[in-house]
């Protein structure tokens, strides 16, 4: 086991509003969520001295505008002036949840004592893969020439051969995108809070690249969530109940950049990511209370049953039905909505929900004895990371 | 009717660099070349700068026959790429050759309704000219034998 398990806490959260459009630029959205995670924690602005971030903008085509498309970290300088700042980083070979491993590594350094990572979303208007490009250069010449456009489709690809392989049938992800969205009635920060999604809903939704339909993909939206993490000591003196950090991992496995549509890239990159935290926390996927798992596409979620242990591999689309993702089932999943109901946040939002079960924050959606919490933020290829938080150290 | 009308599709030409340049120089001739290690004799694509597989740096394109199995798919129905929106539903494929195993080739599913595309299904090689320099390899499904 990992010896610096549940000496880093996650203490507040915050969000900022989520729409379709921006009314007004990103980095107010930004700053809204980071000054709602500092008063969730009871702290002054003043107390922060460290800061992360992973600033992408997932979207094609359209200008990268520091502060209106993206939130840096010299934006977020800008912006807050800290006086006391000792630490900050953006991270680029993992997503959010790199960045929110990078800050527990500066708190066990001792390099900073309260870091806010924060991760801001921009929904830019027109087309989000805007692809007007005459020319396919780099690893596209290989793809773009055959209709491959946004992300969606390599991840459909890669679903293709899971059901295909595994005698299964994409109708059994219903399931997955309704319960979700009634999770997601107990979120009052989602995109979806107020808007019931059944399964009549999603059999109707017109297919966007065949096996997803609308309801399989999450809605791009314009907003901003952050979260205060701190060291256990410190984290006991603040006004929330601590979610101790137990474990973590980050994928470990990268296929040659263009080779698209391998399920092995998914299930390696998963696997890889968990084994590191099943051994740093000491705790195997029976023990787990809660699990949220990143569902930009529905498919990442049966990557992440699989590939992180929950279940075998080909089983994930029986393993979610009969009740066993609900609140009070035997694995209850994306008890925040997940992405689905959310909106296009990327991962923090999943660790925020992880966090907030473990340390029994989660209000009317609060799993009933909720103590090991895991967390697979981004999906499991390329950028994914793996956390445990708890309630009680151990 | 289910046949894609690539008719009014404006594919995005591939821009070979030095690594790549091989490879369309060889679909030019209507031939599938795949870069081959020297010293392991894996196949890989796309080409890298070092083989994946034992990391030797001597590594040259070599012919395939071509004919392999489609290894996963998509259906495309979303217009959002309008340079492909006349053509939907069309089929995306990823195709496994025999000679190179582990080695995935993107491509579309011509000649047949998209609705044939199917994990497993045998393809073989045919090549589509988008211009003088530029020819694709492309896929339809494998006549008999």
């Amino acid at each position: 086991m990992w010896d610096n398990r549940c000496k880093i806490a996650v203490s507040g959260v915050g969000y900022s509003k989520v729409s379709r459009m921006a009314d007004i630029p990103l980095a107010a959205h930004a700053l809204e969520a980071v000054k709602g995670a500092v008063a969730d924690s009871g702290l002054q602005m003043a107390d922060i001295d460290g800061l992360a971030t992973y600033p992408e903008l997932p979207a094609t085509g359209h200008a990268e505008i520091d502060g209106i498309s993206v939130v840096s970290v010299n934006c977020m300088m800008a912006m807050l002036k800290l006086p006391n700042l000792t630490w900050h980083i953006q991270v680029g070979t993992t997503n959010i949840g790199g960045a929110v491993q990078q800050a527990v590594n500066a708190l066990l350094a001792g390099v900073c004592k309260y870091a806010v990572v924060w991760r801001a979303m921009h929904n830019p208007r027109g087309t989000y893969q805007n692809l007007p490009g005459a020319y396919a250069h780099g690893a596209t010449q290989f793809t773009a020439p055959y209709g491959f456009g946004g992300p969606g489709q390599g991840m459909a690809v890669a679903y293709t051969r899971w059901l295909e392989r595994n005698n299964q049938n994409r109708e059994k992800m219903a399931t997955l995108a309704v319960t979700q969205r009634k999770h997601t009635q107990h979120n009052p920060h989602a995109y979806f809070y107020g808007t019931p999604l059944t399964r009549e809903d999603y059999f109707a939704s017109r297919m966007v690249a065949y096996p997803f339909c609308l309801f399989d993909c999450d809605i791009p939206v314009q907003g901003a969530v952050a979260i205060v993490l701190t060291t256990a000591d410190r984290a006991r003196d603040l006004k929330p109940k601590p979610a101790y950090i137990a474990g973590y991992g980050q994928r470990l496995h990268f296929e040659v950049a263009g080779r698209i549509g391998s399920l092995s890239n998914y299930m390696e990159g998963g696997s890889s990511s968990a084994k590191l935290t099943w051994e740093r926390s000491g705790f195997s996927p029976r023990d787990v209370d809660v699990a949220q798992i990143y569902d930009g596409f529905s498919a990442s979620v049966i990557y992440g049953l699989e590939s992180y242990g929950f279940c075998k591999e080909g089983e994930a689309l029986d393993f979610i039905q009969d009740g066993r993702i609900e609140l009070d089932g035997e694995l209850p999943l994306n008890t925040f909505g997940g992405s689905l109901g959310t909106g296009r946040i990327h991962g923090l939002w999943h660790i925020i929900e992880g966090a907030l079960q473990a340390s029994g924050r989660a209000g009317s959606r609060q799993v009933k004895g909720a103590n090991v919490s895991f967390v697979g933020a981004s999906a499991p290829i390329v950028t994914g990371t793996t956390f445990i938080f708890v309630g009680e150290p151990y | 009717m289910t046949m894609s009308d690539w008719s009014k599709v404006t594919r995005p030409i591939p821009v070979p660099n030095e690594w790549t340049r091989p490879f369309w120089d060889a679909a030019r001739r209507g031939v599938l070349e795949l870069q081959r290690c020297q010293a392991c004799g894996h196949f890989q694509h796309p080409p890298y700068a070092t083989c994946v597989q034992c990391m030797a740096i001597d590594l040259k394109f070599e012919p395939v026959r071509g004919g392999g199995a489609i290894y996963a798919y998509t259906i495309m129905y979303h217009t959002g790429d309008k340079r492909f929106a006349a053509a939907v539903p069309y089929a995306s494929i990823v195709v496994e050759l025999d000679e190179a195993p582990g080695a995935l080739l993107a491509g579309n599913l011509l000649e047949v309704p998209y609705t044939e595309a199917k994990v497993g299904r045998r393809v073989e090689v045919i090549f589509e000219k988008l211009n003088d320099d530029i020819t694709l390899p492309q896929f339809r499904l494998a006549r008999a034998t």
